[in-house]
């Protein structure tokens, strides 16, 4: 995918196309990237529920895997915090995530050993802590040591069957209101619409970048890396299930997707955003530690702390270069208020 | 006996020392005139009339000093960025607050422009970039986050003591950011923003779904009122305030998705809040941030900045309706000044707003950072 975006961008430039409007570049990021993103959503959290029907073990390979695919898909748009996303707080919902305080695997004991009813029911599970819904609290349920084996393996798997149709019914919900409704409001900015120009709605998405940079670099690698005195492996995302590097590799893809296009009208910021990319990408690819468990030792350390330099420095073409040309201006106080 | 004791025993002499106040007055001003006591003033720092952190092109950080032809008086470095400051009622002495989640607080001698001692957050706690001095100077309130349990505190510092921690209590609630105290009493009021964020999630946010914002009075460490919005204004973060006859003005930032125009409101102790309107076209325009907020001198206006929308809104108090807006280009501080306002901006620009009309100075090289804090208020 990434490469056929990637040929389909260059030839853009390289054919000297006639320069694109901003309502271009927006409907060619809905239908190349958010709209098959939450589709893939939808499609793979339906298959993970009704995996999770046939087999509810923790241990079973099916399972893990449609855990794996349907949260692959999850990292593909996790960056899009607009719109039926936020409806309900729904992504919230999907993905609690980081969990400071522990909230998650409190709140998944505190079902379990209650074998609280409501952990039987789908439609009413929406009525429970967003902490133990979602795909994180689900990694707790498959690979904790504690909350995949505590309490009945009946009432767990009855909870991991009711978490996973949860997550169905949220992408469901998200997938029909983007292509019911919601991507016409980017595609037709209107005086009373929630995006008045193209310009409003092509800074939307710029924003999704912007925002979802700085998630990954300060959160996505910060929470493990710590200080260099007090590194944080098991602060990394995902962990459990040995996802960490997988999801700033995904992320990253996702990230570039969107900026190569938001960026395909102008060839000098176009080939910033892809060198930017290019040598964070390599980077990942050189390392090899799942669970980012090289944080603790020097060298381990060392190459995620480059990484996280080169995502800083992707930020700071998104913010010098992009966001100018998408007519959001980069103020020291605007950047970075409180 | 404890430091925190110290505290609860002021607490309980404040009665006493309002007997002995008249002739302690009078003792002073006997020495004062025998010039025996040589107390420096705001006077000898040049009499600065705004305070203000800003950043220079190198990387490093300072506060400033800025006087009344909006000349910069002094500049002091700071160890990392600042926020905000708080200007001792009678000593010229400030304290730069370190921006959330610092853990730092140092406090300035503004005659010499030499530091004069720091403060430290405790252990398990940081600043979010705020304080506010007790109207005598004795004591000096910040606004902190505890953060293992996720709630917000005010930590109360003993100014004759070396800025030393004597004691903390709660803010009533979570995500504590800006805190003044009502001109003329120790009441407390404090912005409690209601983000919860941990220092090993740096920034980020951790409850916007359960964000529970609201307005707490507080008076000798024990909250007296509490305002909230509506539950539909759940996530419009209250952060900045600013107080005047007794009513405070409040300044929002929006967390929820798409468009909130409703980001500024006014409340008066024991009464209910009143939002401040504009219409669709101006409201929007604030981008569902503002920066700052101030009064004007006799308390007919309120500005609030929003660098995000690159807007300045000056709104009529009796109508809480919007008087003007103003243009104006990554500008985050504000505060009265004249029959206006002075605001700065990131390209170290000082402004000022009168009738509808921004006058900018020259430009610099140093950038103003979010707020600019008036002295001797």
């Amino acid at each position: 995918m990434k490469r056929l975006l990637l040929a389909f961008s260059v030839t853009l430039v390289a054919t000297g196309a006639p320069a694109q409007s901003l309502s271009d570049l927006t409907s060619v990021a809905l239908d190349t990237h958010v709209l098959p993103g939450y589709a893939r959503l939808a499609a793979q959290s339906q298959v993970l529920a009704d995996v999770a029907q046939d087999d509810c073990d923790a241990a079973s390979p099916v399972l893990t895997a449609a855990y794996g695919d349907a949260f692959d898909a999850w990292i593909g748009v996790s960056h899009m915090r607009f719109g039926p996303s936020e409806v309900d707080d729904r992504a919230f919902a999907l993905a609690f995530w980081p969990d400071s305080r522990g909230v998650t695997p409190r709140s998944l004991l505190g079902l379990i050993s209650d074998e609280d009813p409501i952990g039987l029911d789908a439609a009413a599970y929406a009525d429970v802590s967003i902490a133990a819904r979602g795909f994180y609290a689900l990694e707790f349920l498959l690979y904790d040591d504690a909350v995949a084996t505590a309490g009945s393996d009946s009432y767990r798997c009855a909870l991991i069957q009711t978490v996973t149709a949860d997550i169905a019914i949220l992408t469901q919900a998200i997938d029909a209101e983007w292509r019911d409704s919601y991507a016409d409001l980017l595609r037709h900015p209107s005086d009373t619409g929630i995006y008045r120009s193209d310009e409003e709605a092509a800074q939307e998405l710029f924003k999704a970048v912007s925002t979802g940079l700085e998630f990954l670099g300060d959160t996505r690698l910060g929470r493990p890396l710590g200080t260099f005195d007090r590194p944080r492996p098991t602060r990394a995302e995902v962990w459990r299930s040995q996802r960490s590097q997988r999801h700033v590799t995904l992320s990253l893809a996702a990230l570039r997707e969107l900026a190569l296009v938001l960026s395909a009208d102008d060839v000098q910021v176009h080939t910033a955003m892809e060198n930017a990319f290019d040598r964070a990408q390599d980077r990942i690819a050189r390392i090899d530690d799942p669970a980012f468990a090289g944080v603790s030792d020097p060298s381990g350390r060392f190459v995620i702390e480059v990484l996280q330099q080169e995502i800083s420095a992707i930020r700071t073409v998104v913010r010098n270069e992009l966001g100018p040309k998408l007519g959001v201006v980069a103020g020291f106080n605007a950047l970075d208020g409180d | 006996m404890s430091l925190g004791q110290n505290w609860a025993l002021w607490r309980g002499l404040m009665r006493w020392m309002a007997i002995k106040m008249t002739s302690r007055r009078r003792f002073l001003a006997g020495l004062l005139a025998t010039g025996l006591v040589p107390k420096p003033t705001w006077a000898d720092a040049g009499s600065p009339q705004y305070l203000s952190a800003g950043a220079l092109p190198d990387g490093s950080y300072v506060l400033c000093g800025i006087g009344a032809a909006n000349d910069v008086l002094f500049q002091i470095p700071l160890p990392a960025r600042g926020h905000a400051a708080a200007a001792h009622p009678t000593r010229p002495e400030a304290v730069a607050f370190a921006r959330r989640p610092g853990t730092f607080a140092i406090v300035i001698d503004c005659v010499t422009g030499m530091e004069k001692s720091n403060m430290s957050a405790p252990e398990g706690r940081h600043f979010y970039g705020h304080g506010a001095f007790s109207a005598d100077g004795h004591w000096l309130f910040t606004t902190e986050n505890d953060f293992e349990a996720g709630q917000g505190r005010v930590g109360v510092w003993d100014v004759q003591a070396g800025y030393r921690r004597v004691d903390e209590f709660a803010s009533g609630g979570v995500g504590p950011h800006e805190i003044k105290r009502m001109p003329g009493t120790d009441t407390l009021v404090i912005a409690n923003g209601g983000i919860d964020t941990h220092p090993d999630s740096g920034r980020t946010k951790l409850n916007i779904a359960t964000m529970a914002p609201n307005l707490t009075y507080i008076q000798d460490g024990q909250i007296v009122d509490s305002v909230a919005l509506s539950h539909d204004l759940h996530k419009n973060s209250i952060r900045h305030i600013d107080i005047a006859d007794g009513q405070v003005a409040f300044g929002m930032q929006w967390q929820g998705d798409g468009e909130q125009n409703v980001l500024a409101g006014l409340h008066r102790q024991g009464e209910a809040i009143n939002l401040l309107t504009a219409p669709d076209a101006q409201s929007r325009q604030l981008r569902g941030y503002v920066g700052s907020i101030a009064f004007s001198r006799g308390g007919k206006h309120i500005a609030v900045t929003s660098p995000v929308g690159g807007v300045t809104q000056v709104y009529d108090v009796a109508s809480n309706a919007l008087s003007y807006q103003i243009i104006a280009p990554d500008a985050g501080g504000v505060a009265a000044r004249g029959t206006g306002f002075i605001i700065t901006n990131g390209q170290g620009q000082l402004g000022q707003i009168d009738q509808g009309a921004l006058h900018l100075g020259a430009g610099s090289s140093l950038a103003w950072d979010n707020h600019i804090v008036p002295v001797g208020v």
